[in-house]
């Protein structure tokens, strides 16, 4: 009896620690304009994408020469625009 | 920071991947900025961080951070260093830039032309006590935020979605290669970090159907219903990492103009695992959302590339 419930306990155990298969549902039509929002970044989480930022250093470099403006570079591995 | 950073400011951004080893002007000046800081790149190694410097090449400030208050910080303190600078270094038009020459063609990338640029952003979500989807939460830092990437199409393949003579009630599937390229290249979890993509045999099910809703002289418009399974081993309950996906979406075509109006594809469903560069996922299965959007490509950050595209070859699948 003991043997039984160590076993089922443990088994309960490993079943937690597994991922569990779970396929996904069909995504309703009616929801989708919902889900879609709520996987876009909103408002408050998108403060920094306001600033106009260049794509190329080189072409920033002209239009700091030409407008007499320091140039803010932010560079990361994995483009700060197009990962993470 | 918004304020600072947009008008006093030339705002640019970069991926050190490709700045670090581009040989041409761009990448020349780069490094000749960066070797002024503390990060010099030795042995190949990133110089990633936060740049102030002139037009002409003088670095004012450098640190290697993302906290806003740190940042700010860093800004203010280089401005304040480039407002002492002579007036032949900072007056407009003192310095003279011409053009960059020839890019690199190995670390530059371009949108393909009159090809498509989507939005694609990705999402940790969970589960509310009726099952609803709500925004999920997680150790890291920022991993609850959304993150971004691209997705490109050549002119070629967002052509081949919309077949000649099509009529309400037809069903196509989605091109292959177009299909491919959603699948190991955004069906991904960039929340935390750069991600590992999906080779071609972890694709264990890609299953895209376009089905026409609507075709007529003034509109097309097709919806998208799919099922994806990524998975790290052939048999998912055993893989480390893996994403089992469904897909909805709508594609709206303006035949007069011949321009697509909408392209939004919602994949919704539960990922596990993690990788080398992007630890603290949350334990087990877990909801993960990921939206595409048409970008309308009229700003220079919609032409920062996909991520995959640094094997630009392998991401176009040639």
């Amino acid at each position: 009896m003991f043997r039984t419930r160590l076993t089922l306990a443990v088994g309960a155990l490993v079943c937690l620690a597994l991922p569990v298969a779970r396929p996904a549902p069909p995504i309703a039509v009616n929801q989708f304009l919902e889900l879609q929002a709520l996987v876009k970044p909103n408002k408050s989480e998108d403060k920094w994408a306001e600033i106009p930022w260049q794509a190329s250093l080189w072409e920033a470099r002209k239009q700091a020469a030409a407008q007499g403006k320091p140039i803010l570079l932010w560079e990361m591995d994995g483009h700060p625009l197009g990962c993470t | 920071m918004v304020k600072l950073a947009s008008e006093d400011f030339i705002p640019v951004t970069g991926d050190d991947w490709y700045q670090r080893r581009r040989e041409d002007a761009e990448g020349e000046f780069f490094r000749k900025v960066a070797d002024q800081g503390p990060r010099k790149g030795a042995g190949g190694g990133t110089r990633q961080g936060i740049y102030c410097f002139t037009a002409a090449g003088k670095l004012l400030a450098y640190k290697n951070a993302q906290d806003a208050d740190v940042m700010r910080e860093v800004v203010e303190r280089a401005l304040a260093d480039w407002k002492k600078l002579p007036a032949d270094e900072r007056d407009p038009g003192a310095v003279k830039v011409g053009d960059a020459g020839k890019p690199d063609k190995r670390y530059h990338r371009a949108p393909p032309a009159d090809g498509l640029i989507l939005n694609v952003y990705t999402r940790i979500l969970e589960r509310d006590g009726k099952g609803d989807y709500r925004k999920g939460s997680c150790d890291t830092a920022g991993g609850d935020l959304s993150a971004r990437d691209h997705l490109w199409l050549t002119k070629g393949e967002w052509q081949a979605l919309l077949p000649k003579d099509v009529k309400a009630g037809d069903h196509f599937a989605m091109p292959a290669a177009v299909a491919q390229r959603i699948t190991r290249y955004h069906l991904v979890d960039d929340t935390r970090g750069e991600p590992p993509f999906w080779s071609a045999e972890q694709v264990r099910k890609a299953e895209m159907r376009w089905t026409v809703e609507e075709a007529t002289a003034a509109t097309v418009r097709l919806r998208l219903d799919g099922e994806a399974l990524l998975a790290t081993d052939a048999d998912p309950k055993k893989a480390e990492r893996g994403y089992e996906a469904r897909l909805l979406g709508y594609l709206e075509y303006d035949p007069a103009k011949k321009v697509v109006t909408r392209f939004d594809v919602l994949a919704l469903g539960d990922h596990w695992g993690e990788s080398e560069l992007t630890r603290g996922a949350r334990a087990g299965r877990q909801p993960l959302g990921v939206a595409f959007a048409l970008s309308k490509g009229d700003k220079p950050a919609d032409t920062v590339p996909p991520q995959a595209a640094r094997d630009f070859g392998a991401y176009l699948g040639k």
